[in-house]
């Protein structure tokens, strides 16, 4: 390792990263083992330098003492990857189409309907690969109405959710026949969803902690709520997962990012394991003993 | 083919000082800080066989220590394992309420060393373990399995 | 069948469109005598409204739906003040683990209101109390919580109460307090874990 990048980890000491990682785990519950040393030290010289921190010390007082907790939220997104793509963390639509809807579906009669929602749906990537998933690999989609609602506290990106426009990059995890059949390549780096597609997704913008905008919400059998409330402080999160505990109905379904946890957020939800993911459900009767 | 045990409790200490003794008596510790994320932890092992051993305290947030036992008892692959539960002296009016939740042994905090190792190594059954820690506590009381 | 959009705003049923009067008397109302759902509902409304924060607490000592508890803690929690910390407060006594750490959790969020009450708090009778306080302070957000710590190191009596104040000087302290928590190591000579906790927290908070 050169000299000069020997330096710069040196700046973080073991005792450093230690009570960062009791802390940070103790809030998020992600947990930082030895070997992402780099990864944590850089981030956190980054945030040191950025608060204009003497030292680690007195950063991690700031952190810890500051009234809004801002900075925490700050740290959070540093040390935390947030990239959207079509069919980022596949497995929960595979959970989908494989276990999820099936008990969604045992509870209804053929022909009703089913409500998925997506929130954050920020630039369309999650709501459109729902959408694929379904047409393409949920055997019954031909006998309910599912309807998706797509929404976003960012009226901007739910625009851009609605030209559905794509770079190659948030298109590369797509099969290729799917690629082919839901986009028209217009050139090396974009790529247009189907209008079809665009169409048969409902947009709405919704600030998950206002109250007015999350009540028009009920009956929601299944919500998407990725990589949004690990960037929440303490109070807001609780308020949103309020928020869609009371969209849904009992036994519907909730996945959150795959770094997070309802169990620094809220008791509401049971822990539900099925072959391809971990989810959080609703309880039925609305009781939990 | 070592005991995998998991230790759950709030106070970041409190684990530590757990996986410190159950780790040092030879045995595989995991961490949870509450129910919740106790049971993400069981669910997300394999399916046959989770953890050998819970050490669960009781007063935690967000799931206490007698609905996550409640919980556990309810997933087939582990009705059977044992668990026991940690708690200040002046809970201790809970010691029913631990076997009725379904513990199978009931420590005061914080536990000596010894205690929670020989208690653990006789609701796990490792006799070797057990062994060791009487011979080394020859003249002390040994607090063994409080049901 | 197949991929619907909403035509009908069912599933997005217009704010006007309610069952039940949302004013604060109609609110009041629905909390005391309404099923579990009405329940839940009126205590998440009633976040708009502080002069509730009484009603709110009273709710909460007699409510024994979880899911109505969590709603209630959410709703004080987003009023910060005397109030909502009166309301808060006799919940630490509490025998459910829930509403015990669910005040904890909303009195953390509400640092000024908090603070005068402190004293009182950690020289509570009850050694539970005492240990919920001192948990109550490892999220607290006030200048005062290291001085508040260091006086239990010095004076608590009970060593459950003394393991959680080491517990969160470990994260707080600096090197200036590594001669408190020897102290206490020497005054609870005999407790293995009271020594492995501040030998710990000296080795966190005493970095050069």
């Amino acid at each position: 390792m050169k000299a000069a990048a020997l330096a710069r980890r040196e700046q973080i000491t073991e005792a450093d990263f230690l009570k960062f990682r009791d802390f940070f785990y103790r809030k998020t519950g992600i947990h930082f083992d030895e070997n992402k040393r780099y990864f944590v030290d850089k981030r956190l010289l980054d945030r040191i330098e950025a608060t204009g921190a003497d030292d680690f010390r007195a950063y991690f007082i700031a952190l810890r003492f500051e009234s809004k907790g801002e900075e925490l939220q700050r740290l959070v997104n540093a040390m935390t990857v947030n990239e959207t793509y079509f069919f980022r963390e596949a497995y929960q639509f595979d959970c989908m189409v494989n276990d999820m809807l099936g008990e969604v579906a045992k509870r209804k009669a053929p022909g009703s309907r089913i409500r998925i929602w997506s929130i954050p749906s920020s630039t369309g990537e999650e709501p459109y690969s729902i959408a694929i998933y379904l047409l393409e690999r949920w055997p019954l989609i031909n006998q309910y109405d599912v309807e998706i609602m797509s929404s976003d506290i960012d009226t901007t990106v739910l625009q851009s959710a609605q030209r559905g426009i794509y770079s190659a990059r948030a298109v590369g995890q797509l099969p290729k026949d799917y690629l082919h059949k839901y986009f028209d390549q217009r050139s090396d780096n974009e790529f247009a969803i189907s209008r079809d597609l665009v169409a048969a997704v409902e947009y709405s913008r919704v600030n998950l902690t206002d109250a007015a905008d999350t009540r028009k919400f009920r009956d929601i059998d299944l919500i998407f709520c990725r990589n949004l409330l690990i960037y929440f402080d303490d109070l807001s999160r609780r308020i949103a997962a309020e928020a869609m505990y009371d969209a849904m109905v009992p036994g519907g379904f909730i996945c959150l990012g795959h770094a997070e946890s309802m169990s620094r957020i809220t008791p509401l939800f049971s822990v539900r394991r099925f072959a391809d993911a971990m989810v959080y459900q609703k309880p039925m009767s609305g009781v939990r003993p | 083919m070592t005991h995998h045990i998991l230790v759950i409790d709030d106070a970041t200490t409190v684990r530590m000082y757990h996986r410190k003794m159950l780790s040092d008596a030879g045995w595989q510790v995991e961490e949870a800080v509450n129910g919740i994320e106790a049971l993400e932890k069981v669910m997300g092992q394999p399916h046959d066989k989770p953890f050998d051993l819970y050490v669960v305290d009781i007063n935690m947030p967000k799931m206490d220590g007698y609905s996550f036992v409640r919980e556990l008892r309810r997933l087939p692959q582990v009705a059977q394992a044992p668990v026991l539960m940690v708690s200040t002296e002046s809970q201790l009016q809970d010691a029913t309420a631990a076997r009725d939740a379904g513990a199978n042994g009931y420590l005061v905090k914080p536990a000596k060393p010894n205690e929670l190792v020989l208690t653990a190594a006789l609701l796990l059954g490792d006799a070797g373990v057990a062994h060791r820690v009487a011979g080394q506590t020859a003249g002390q009381t040994a607090a063994g399995a409080r049901a | 069948m197949g991929l619907r959009k909403t035509h009908t705003p069912d599933a997005r049923r217009a704010v006007i469109d309610r069952e039940h009067p949302r004013d604060l008397d109609g609110l009041l109302d629905q909390l005391r005598c309404g099923d579990v759902k009405q329940r839940r509902w009126a205590a998440r409304d009633l976040a708009r409204h502080p002069q509730a924060t009484a009603a709110l607490g009273a709710q909460l000592l007699r409510e024994t739906e979880p899911s109505v508890r969590e709603a209630l803690l959410t709703s004080l929690q987003a009023m910060p003040g005397d109030s909502a910390v009166s309301a808060l407060l006799p919940l630490l006594r509490s025998e459910n683990a829930q509403l015990r750490n669910g005040a904890i959790e909303a009195l953390a969020g509400m640092p000024l209101a908090v603070a005068p009450r402190v004293a009182a708090l950690l020289h509570d009778n009850d050694a539970d109390v005492r240990i919920f306080s001192v948990n109550l302070l490892g999220e607290l957000r006030h200048a005062q919580v290291v001085p508040w710590l260091l006086q239990v190191l010095h004076d608590e009596p009970e060593v459950n109460v003394v393991a959680a104040a080491i517990e969160v000087l470990a994260e707080v302290g600096e090197p200036g307090h590594t001669g408190a928590l020897r102290a206490a190591r020497d005054r609870f000579a005999d407790d293995a874990f009271i020594a492995f906790a501040a030998n710990m927290a000296i080795k966190r908070i005493d970095a050069p």
